[in-house]
């Protein structure tokens, strides 16, 4: 019966049709959670007024019929473009940020292998020798959307919004690069699919037990890259109205926003796949593996498991994206960059120096060289940061020194 | 035939710099119609060319004729449009092309670099002066060329003469035989010395042994270069900012915005 799905190029044509069905739906339903956690955050009620039609007389299954509204409304709305937009750019910019964040899916390994017939199946659309590398580029493209934009929307805010978000990620992508590179060394693999195998069963600790360091600070830089709070400077409604999607209104307004949260995800799984053993369930690959995550199960259940494994730790990153983007307020703009130039990059250099220095001398699975390695240089930065003694911020160097009437 | 082949390609060159020349934004109006026409009709003529000399198009070589052709139009809109935001997308959309004939190469490495670097940070970065140099929409620099004739009369013969040597190579018509898109030779018998018991490591690998291996001289000395140019970026573009003196005596630390006047 299913013997034309034995073909991995059917195979993943099909599985990238069910992804993008299934990324739509989630991030239609992620917009709904993240109003609800935000009001659950602020002691509201949040989303709960619209269910299925009244089908089901006056219960409204707490809201849950709110992203098919949503997504009506965005559709049915009046798509303004403003007389003085560079048209063609205007148009192109919010398709452009899309597609960008839907393509980096392609190489995520979503449940290890998948054994139909007689062929064995990736559970992943493509599997190119630069696995990695591709989600870095695809990622380093992901500015054009908001740049193009603000740009071409002919207006001072979505300009300093987009020029403050290029600034932002060219900062950010040098530590995320260089956090990736670290993985990349301890594991000596640029497939997804074999760092992942690297950190399964008897041989492999998740990534996370041996560089720490590196995973808060991928997921710190995965913050600034999605543009979410507490980095959204790009999109500071504050100062900026509505930052680079200003002009923006109906489905095109809606298209940047399905990119960002397509982007969460993305970027969510990447940092599963790198950090926390992907598709695997064990306690940080410490304990014995959850039965049917390992990497010989090929059964259909056991890829069923692992897929809902992998969405699990998806899921808890994207709430804790929501958590934070609720919790923390937003950086200024010099903190913002102090942070990337002389917080992370220094840190990350020295991450990279010293895995560099244990795969020489054979000890990168060494959690006691790894660790002791990482607080070392944490605290030798925030030692410098101490004894350097310098304010932290340019409105510091303004204040009075503690302890010093004000007005002096 | 075969000797005709450089002539063929001499007066596609010149009718193609003539495109490019008819393209440019001029005080007077650019003939864009009859430019495009030029262009497409120069750029079926060399694929016509390439598929009649060296491989017929297939369906293996589909996407090298579609996106060589993407690569080449997008490349001549760089140069003749007169918005520099358009000519950067436009730019982006060369990058993006080259990289897919390089995934059909099976450089895949050199592919995902060239992304990175090009379309990812140079490219953005010249989007951002570009934007912020003009926000008041297009200049009236922008409508004329300049030194049209000269830049495109050297590029073009540059061009012109490397395409004539290539064909003249024996090598280029029976390394493309067959097989329209070759697989950099190199790199692949290296990959076979070095990796032969593990096939899956594919060219990253090849490449890093390349480089960190033979090359490893070039590879340190380009990376110091680099490192020369950024310092000497960095130390020519920091300026000595004067404070102005308003003549108004500077508040103490600690006092400055707590002076306001009441309402």
């Amino acid at each position: 019966m299913l013997s034309w799905l034995e073909n991995q190029a059917v195979f993943s044509a099909v599985l990238s049709l069910l992804l993008i069905g299934g990324i739509m739906t989630s991030v239609a339903y992620c917009i709904y959670f993240e109003r609800k956690i935000s009001a659950w955050i602020q002691d509201r009620q949040g989303p709960n007024r619209v269910g299925f039609l009244g089908l089901f007389g006056n219960f409204h299954f707490w809201g849950l019929g709110q992203p098919l509204a949503d997504g009506a409304k965005f559709l049915l709305k009046e798509d303004i473009i403003p007389s003085r937009v560079d048209k063609p750019l205007f148009i192109l910019a919010p398709a452009i940020s899309m597609v960008i964040a839907l393509i980096g899916f392609v190489v995520i390994p979503w449940g290890g292998f998948y054994m139909l017939g007689d062929t064995l199946l990736s559970v992943q659309v493509a599997n190119p020798d630069v696995g990695l590398l591709y989600v870095l580029g695809v990622g380093s493209m992901g500015v054009y959307g908001v740049v193009l934009g603000g740009w071409a929307s002919n207006n001072k805010y979505s300009m300093y919004g987009a020029v403050r978000a290029t600034a932002q990620m060219l900062s950010y992508e040098i530590p995320m690069g260089i956090a990736i590179l670290i993985v990349v060394l301890a594991c000596g693999e640029l497939r997804l699919e074999e760092i992942v195998a690297g950190q399964v069963g008897g041989n492999g600790l998740w990534n996370i037990v041996l560089h720490p360091v590196a995973f808060l600070i991928l997921l710190i830089t995965l913050f600034a890259e999605t543009n979410r709070a507490p980095f959204d400077l790009a999109e500071a409604e504050q100062e900026l109205v509505g930052g680079f999607h200003t002009e923006y209104s109906a489905m095109k307004f809606a298209m940047f926003f399905l990119g960002e949260y397509v982007h969460m995800i993305t970027g969510s799984a990447f940092i599963c796949v790198l950090f926390l053993g992907g598709w695997e369930l064990s306690f940080f690959g410490i304990g014995p593996a959850f039965p049917g995550t390992g990497i010989e199960d090929t059964g259909l259940i056991s890829v069923l498991i692992k897929i809902g494994v992998l969405s699990v730790k998806v899921a808890f990153f994207i709430f804790l994206f929501m958590l934070v983007r609720w919790t923390l307020p937003r950086f200024r703009f010099d903190q913002l960059m102090r942070l990337a130039w002389k917080g992370l990059i220094p840190i990350s250099l020295g991450l990279l120096i010293l895995t560099v220095l244990g795969v020489y001398m054979g000890w990168q699975r060494s959690v006691i060289y790894n660790l002791g390695g990482e607080i070392a240089i944490v605290a030798a930065t925030l030692g410098v940061v101490v004894l350097a003694n310098k304010p932290v911020s340019g409105r510091q160097e303004n204040m009075p020194a503690l302890g010093q009437p004000l007005g002096g | 035939m075969s000797s005709m082949v450089p002539y063929i390609l001499y007066v596609l060159f010149a009718s193609g710099g003539a495109a490019i020349y008819l393209a440019m934004p001029k005080p007077s109006g650019s003939q864009r119609q009859a430019a495009l026409i030029l262009g497409v009709s120069v750029i079926a003529g060399l694929m016509g060319l390439m598929s009649m000399h060296f491989v017929a198009p297939n369906s293996n070589n589909l996407f090298f004729y579609l996106f060589a052709g993407v690569a080449v139009l997008a490349a001549g809109r760089v140069v003749t449009h007169p918005e520099p935001t358009y000519s950067a997308v436009y730019f982006a959309l060369v990058i993006l092309s080259v990289a897919v004939l390089l995934v059909i190469q099976r450089a895949e490495f050199l592919a995902v670099a060239l992304i990175i670097i090009y379309a990812g940070a140079i490219l953005v970065t010249y989007a951002f002066v570009i934007m912020l140099a003009q926000q008041s929409g297009a200049v009236a620099t922008n409508t004329q060329a300049r030194e049209p004739m000269m830049a495109i009369l050297v590029s073009f013969v540059i061009a012109g003469a490397i395409a004539g040597k290539i064909e003249q190579l024996d090598a280029v018509p029976v390394r493309l035989q067959g097989q329209a898109v070759t697989q950099a030779t190199d790199v692949a018998d290296t990959v076979a010395t070095l990796d032969e018991n593990d096939s899956r490591s594919g060219h990253t690998r090849a490449i890093g042994s390349l480089m960190f291996g033979p090359y490893l001289i070039v590879v340190e000395l380009s990376g110091i270069l680099l490192l020369i140019a950024m310092v000497g970026a960095i130390a020519i573009s920091r300026k000595q900012v004067p404070i102005e003196d308003t003549g108004e005596p500077r508040l103490p630390v600690g006092q400055i915005g707590r002076e306001a006047p009441p309402f």
